[in-house]
């Protein structure tokens, strides 16, 4: 049962959050006021609003969310199941490690978007493609970040496990995967950022649904209230999974472990 | 308590000839960090390896932990030589090297989890260990919510609960304040009595080897070789206010620090420069 004064604490957290955002409303709506400007070049608030209240009344809107957030799960909970290990296995070599980590920095660099015309002549146009980059989109990431991880787990550690009778076998659940945990952690989150660019540039090309898609059809209707309001959802749906996702990911596991995470991109 | 003990106990350690070489890749040149070293533990026994950096102790402590292994040489535990790391070896590291996300609990219960022993058997165990080390109260802990001194209290009961042959301690107490190393010394002179474990615990501390050890391995840098073995005329239970005016202790440190200091003797014909 949270206190009185923790709710408080919630409460004026949560305000902070919003507030920069109510002052980008403001701004909108007096500059919108001012400036007169026509709905073809930039919608008002109160258009967006009623395009809102539309796509949610005929269900559309969340046909178009529903898929795209089916697509990214699918798509990273597959990296993520050949990633960790992966990385694990790279990892406890430190001269593998050294040998693969330039490779996977410029893969890194390319994950996602940069993928999206061999995806579409691999997988065709649809599901597979999307997926695909979303895959790897977080496969690079994930596997650079878990590598390193493993690879920075301290000596004594391992020593330690092994003098108190570890099999190496053990290793990888009692030593590898947790003190990795915070590298884990960072490869996610930076996977998922790409993964969420790339869904919607991925989608605007190989699909005919999913956010991504949404925008791309609004801009051939002159639909700008429906092209911000995708804007403001895709940005929306990425704050809510960083905040409810990841951030509690982290906070169960590296913050209480009291273990810092290595921003390593 | 020395070694004409009518009985043998088990944690005996054998370290005989024991040799390292590095190979050092910049020069191509091999580097004799340890020269035939050569001395015995007994069960039950209290022993301090002692010398200033570079004299070859955390190389001899590493490989009787199956860490690294030596080029020459052979250590025996029970009459066994070792291959590698195994849990008849604990190690207690200078760095604590306890697990950051387990709790205090199930780090001391690691070795017994390892053993395959079962849950609540091993929550047992550990419990117990932590009240010998006076940490009752903090098995929901994760260590970093720890001081150092605690931290190092969970690793001694860490290796103590896996009830090893032979407890290796890495420099222990280097890295905790001087009034909390005092207390953990004496705390680990009354576990050490209570419970008899084989201990080689090393130290570049001359105070710290004579007020813990029953012999002292007093080692010589450059090459590292043993200088000699020291007896330590002092009775148990030792605790600080009454060694330190102790006579004894004063004279077995300051024979000890002549060791450390007096320069190279003629035994060995030439010493190189230093690298």
């Amino acid at each position: 049962m949270p206190s009185l004064m923790a709710l408080r604490r919630r409460a004026v957290n949560l305000l902070w959050f919003i507030a920069p955002f109510a002052a980008l409303a403001l701004v909108w709506v007096v500059a919108v006021e001012l400036t007169d400007v026509p709905s073809r070049v930039f919608p008002a608030l109160a258009e967006v609003w009623s395009a809102g209240v539309g796509m949610v009344a005929d269900g559309s809107l969340w046909q178009h969310v529903g898929v795209s957030l089916q697509r990214t799960v699918t798509g990273a909970a597959l990296a993520a199941v050949i990633s960790i290990p992966f990385g694990i296995l790279m990892g406890i070599s430190r001269p593998v490690a050294a040998y693969f980590s330039p490779i996977l920095r410029f893969s890194v660099a390319l994950a996602g978007i940069a993928w999206i015309p061999l995806a579409t002549l691999w997988f065709g146009f649809g599901n597979r493609a999307v997926i695909f980059i979303i895959f790897n989109a977080v496969f690079f990431s994930l596997t650079y970040n878990t590598m390193l991880g493993v690879s920075r787990i301290a000596p004594d550690m391992h020593r330690a496990a092994r003098s108190l009778g570890a099999p190496r076998y053990r290793m990888f659940t009692e030593v590898y995967l947790p003190g990795s945990l915070p590298s884990v952690v960072t490869g996610l989150r930076i996977g998922m950022g790409y993964a969420w660019r790339g869904l919607i540039a991925a989608e605007i090309i190989a699909t005919s649904a999913g956010l991504g898609y949404m925008l791309f059809l609004a801009r051939r209707f002159y639909h700008t209230d429906i092209i911000v309001l995708s804007m403001i959802i895709i940005g929306l749906i990425w704050l809510a999974m960083d905040r409810f996702l990841l951030a509690p990911l982290e906070r169960r596991t590296v913050e209480r472990w009291g273990m810092v995470a290595g921003a390593t991109r | 308590m020395s070694s004409d003990a009518t009985y043998q106990r088990a944690g005996r350690l054998e370290v005989r000839a024991l040799e390292k070489r590095y190979d050092d890749e910049r020069t191509g040149d091999s580097v004799l960090a340890l020269e035939r070293a050569d001395f015995e533990v007994e069960g039950g026994e209290f022993v301090a390896l002692l010398g200033p950096s570079g004299c070859g102790k955390t190389t001899i402590l590493n490989i009787v932990a199956g860490f690294i292994s030596q080029t020459a040489g052979e250590v025996l535990v029970d009459g066994q030589a070792i291959s590698g790391p195994g849990a008849d070896r604990g190690v207690v590291f200078q760095s604590f090297a306890l697990f950051p996300w387990k709790t205090v609990r199930a780090n001391v219960a690691f070795g017994p989890k390892m053993r395959g022993m079962d849950k609540q058997e091993r929550r047992q165990l550990a419990d117990e260990y932590l009240e010998l080390v006076g940490l009752s109260g903090f098995e929901d802990k994760y260590p970093h919510e720890l001081s150092g001194g605690m931290q190092q209290r969970v690793g001694v009961a860490r290796v103590l609960a896996n009830q090893p042959a032979v407890m290796l301690m890495d420099e222990p107490f280097a890295s905790v304040d001087a009034q909390t190393r005092m207390t953990l010394q004496e705390e680990l002179t009354r576990i050490w009595q209570e419970r008899r474990p084989t201990i080689v615990f090393v130290t570049h501390d001359v105070e710290e080897a004579v007020f813990l050890a029953d012999r002292i391995v007093v080692l010589a840098p450059h090459p590292g070789r043993v200088r000699e073995i020291v007896e330590v005329p002092l009775t148990r239970p030792r605790v600080w206010d009454d060694i330190l005016g102790n006579d004894r202790f004063k004279e077995t440190v300051h024979h000890v620090l002549g060791l450390l200091k007096a320069p190279q003797v003629t035994e060995q014909p030439t010493v190189e420069a230093e690298t």
